[in-house]
């Protein structure tokens, strides 16, 4: 409990003078925590605490020479005490947070100073990592990382300030929390899928990324391989897609030979059953290919249109739209032509076919923009596919004729037989080895239609 | 059909040939004209698109060759404006398709519109057929160079039925089709363009037996050698040219990609600016915590392919963890 003397000496009365005694009773008045669920208690204590955070918050901000060494552990213990907490449960099992409004943090109005407190103290010229080291440790981190999950996307938002700053700052706990991130990450995929910190955790490996030496570290490639990948299988994806696309793609601009593990593994993980998914890693390739290398684009280009060819037939609109707009990208177009040789008989098929069949007029449409620009790139190749895929159709319709013929003539036979006698062990018909019927995708092995016995 | 029926139905179409020809004045001032009149140029053009489009709905070359008919015999007569010259050509492709076509097959005016990314309606189609069919007094199929072609090709399998699987109607008619998109070849005689297309085909499988068929013909039809040297000239140097990568290089109007508007959101939405500093990382990272597991993570860029999602090894997995993912 907190002993309010009337008539509080402001902190900041004398601008940018330092009052480090001062200083550090402010602070450790703000270490009791007040209850915000209860919002009717302590209202003035909770007022008063607010806006001496306030003064903390100016005082860091505008004053020189205010930090002693006895400050650094009081700033500590007393941020530790404030947002160190065990996270409340989620509201229900199901929270679906692509859904569901998320729960705000009810001691917001403090919690924002003493986050804004915090990161303003860690980015002060004064601020000297080698001092701060010894209450900035591990245990700090772990503690820092478990908020993450929090459900207040603001908390979230402040937290990856912190953790980016002290990361930037505090070297020798670098692999320590590349290490942590590399677990939470993993649970996240593995155990739980349930992590609410995973865009804002991207995020700040995507600086960090970004940030690599060459040649990249082993553990980095693994990192990529292991974590990032696997983290495209997850439900709850488009949360946090757009930071792991960017993850992604500085990886690759840091280190081209990384293409193809890459690619093979979103082809690997490709979504087979969540329509909206595919469209992100649709996003998400045409994100690589603006940045392939052309000798690594020969690599993989024959799984990877194999894919896009099978995209392009999807009947979910959405999904075959976003990969025929791949033709609309000139430096993809560009690569497309080189290798057209490869690339189109990949394709012809499927685009061929969706542009009789498909339902939706507007695909029809940017398959002839696909075909015609297949058609200048590669003039005799299209002339040849053209051609091996119409007396292909032209062989498949007379045997389908054929199939139909040798039905009729099967129909008309039973009809001139006489009925068959009830027992167990007579057909009408004697058995006729495996003819499949046109559209059946079963076994087919073709039976006897004698009457069931009763 | 035998041998000398076919050639009997060759002398009837050598005799008709010439009607179906375009004016060559008309054509010359095509090929001399510039921008602001319709150039040999955008015909070239025109006739590919045609050909897209009858590739794309699944009509036969007949109807491509017809139309290809229609159009040069029109423009060769009519000063027509390069605003219409698109409206010209599809009502020309649909006015081949009604005589060449299954019912069935036939794709309805506003479908070859839209496909064609064209600018003008379906009733203006229907009213430029209507001038088309007045103008070359239009009634039924034209003599062109795949009549001659496929008559040749009948020719030549009744003397070598042995030779059926080696020379491709198919083929033939791919080449004339190359040859049709450009308005050089619509001066020639049809029956003098598909015999040298022939004996070029002819010369490519190195057959004497055929080569000496087509002379056949030739004599047949008293083609001079002169006319048959010149156009066999231009036809090589044509499908040369088609078949070198030089072609690839569409320079003609962009074609539209029209997206749904859910698509078009999400395009680009990922090319944010990230807000965080990049923290570039120091050699002095080295000297960090022991279980960073660099020593095992060694591993070439071979294995990073192979061992993708197989293994769950080294310290980088973290011991309680191995069994799920094993298990997953």
């Amino acid at each position: 409990s907190v002993s309010c003397s009337k008539g509080q000496v402001p902190l900041t009365s004398a601008l940018g003078i330092p009052q480090p005694e001062l200083f550090l009773k402010k602070l450790q008045q703000c270490c009791t925590v007040f209850d915000f669920m209860d919002t009717l208690s302590d209202l003035k204590m909770k007022e008063y605490k607010r806006s001496t955070l306030n003064e903390l918050v100016d005082y860091v901000t505008i004053s020189r020479g205010y930090l002693t060494e006895q400050a650094y552990p009081e700033v500590v213990k007393m941020v530790s005490h404030n947002i160190f907490r065990t996270l409340p449960p989620s509201d229900s099992n199901e929270f679906d947070p692509e859904e569901d409004e998320p729960t705000l943090e009810a001691s917001w109005p403090h919690l924002q100073l003493v986050y804004e407190f915090f990161i303003r103290f860690l980015e002060s010229q004064e601020f000297q990592p080698s001092i701060a080291k010894k209450y900035i440790d591990q245990k700090f981190v772990l503690q820092l990382l478990e908020l993450f999950d929090s459900e207040d996307p603001r908390e979230r938002d402040y937290l990856k300030t912190v953790l980016h700053r002290i990361y930037g700052k505090f070297l020798g706990l670098r692999a320590f929390i590349r290490k942590q991130i590399n677990n939470i990450f993993l649970r996240f995929v593995y155990e739980t899928e349930h992590f609410n910190g995973v865009a804002e955790l991207l995020e700040i490996l995507g600086s960090i990324i970004n940030g690599f030496a060459l040649p990249l570290k082993a553990e980095h490639k693994q990192f990529l391989v292991k974590v990032l990948i696997p983290l495209h299988t997850v439900r709850s994806l488009s949360l946090f897609h757009a930071q792991l696309a960017y993850c992604i793609v500085q990886f690759l601009e840091k280190d081209p030979t990384l293409t193809e593990p890459v690619i093979r593994g979103l082809l690997k993980f490709w979504p087979k059953t969540c329509s909206q998914k595919e469209v992100m890693f649709l996003g998400e390739l045409e994100e690589i290919l603006d940045v392939i290398e052309p000798t690594q684009f020969v690599k993989i280009q024959e799984p990877l249109f194999k894919q896009i060819s099978r995209c392009v037939s999807s009947p979910h609109f959405q999904v075959a739209e976003r990969a025929l707009y791949y033709w609309n990208n000139e430096y993809i177009m560009s690569l497309i032509e080189e290798n057209s040789s490869v690339i189109l008989p990949i394709m012809f098929a499927s685009l061929y076919r969706i542009s009789k069949e498909h339902w939706n007029p507007a695909i029809v449409a940017l398959v002839y923009n696909v075909l015609k620009a297949f058609m200048e790139m590669n003039s005799t190749l299209f002339d040849e596919l053209t051609a091996t895929y119409k007396s292909d159709r032209q062989r498949e319709k007379k045997k389908e004729k054929e199939r139909e013929e040798l039905w009729k003539k099967l129909e008309d036979l039973e009809l001139k037989q006489s009925p068959a006698p009830r027992s167990s062990h007579s057909h009408s018909l004697p058995l006729q080895p495996c003819l499949p019927r046109a559209r059946d995708t079963g076994c087919g092995l073709w039976t006897s239609t004698a009457p069931l016995v009763s | 059909m035998d041998a000398v029926r076919l050639m009997k139905e060759l002398r009837v179409n050598y005799e008709q040939e010439v009607d179906f020809l375009p004016r060559e004045a008309g054509l010359d001032l095509i090929v001399s004209a510039h921008g602001g009149q319709i150039t040999a140029r955008s015909r070239d053009v025109t006739v590919e698109d045609l050909w897209s489009l009858t590739s794309f709905f699944g009509y036969s070359t007949q109807s491509f060759v017809q139309a290809v008919s229609l159009l040069d015999r029109f423009l060769a007569m009519m000063r027509v404006q390069p605003k219409h010259l698109s409206c010209v050509s599809l009502s020309c492709l649909h006015l081949a398709a009604r005589v060449t076509e299954e019912e069935c097959d036939l794709t309805p005016a506003d479908e070859l519109i839209r496909i064609g990314q064209c600018r003008f309606t379906a009733s203006d189609l229907g009213r430029m057929e209507k001038i088309v069919t007045e103008k070359l007094r239009f009634k039924s199929k034209a003599v062109t160079a795949l009549t001659f072609l496929q008559l040749y090709h009948q020719i030549t399998l009744t003397h070598a039925t042995y030779r059926k699987e080696t020379l491709s109607l198919e083929k033939l008619e791919a080449q004339l089709k190359a040859c049709l998109c450009r308005i050089a070849f619509s001066k020639a005689k049809p029956s003098v363009l598909a015999l040298a297309l022939l004996r070029q085909e002819m010369k490519s499988l190195q057959s004497e037996d055929m080569l000496e068929i087509s002379f056949h013909i030739q004599r047949h039809l008293k083609i001079p050698d002169a006319e048959l040297q010149l156009w066999s000239e231009w036809v090589a140097r044509r499908l040369s040219d088609y078949a070198s990568p030089k072609c690839s290089k569409p320079n003609h109007r962009k074609l539209q990609w029209i997206v749904s508007r859910r698509t078009a959101q999400n395009l680009h939405s990922h090319r944010s600016v990230p807000e965080l500093p990049t923290i570039p990382e120091g050699c002095w990272d080295e000297s960090e915590s022991e279980d960073s597991g660099e020593d095992v993570m060694s591993s070439g860029d071979e294995s990073l392919c192979s061992s993708l999602g197989s293994d769950a090894e080294g310290p980088f997995f973290p011991l309680h963890l191995r069994r799920q993912y094993l298990a997953a």
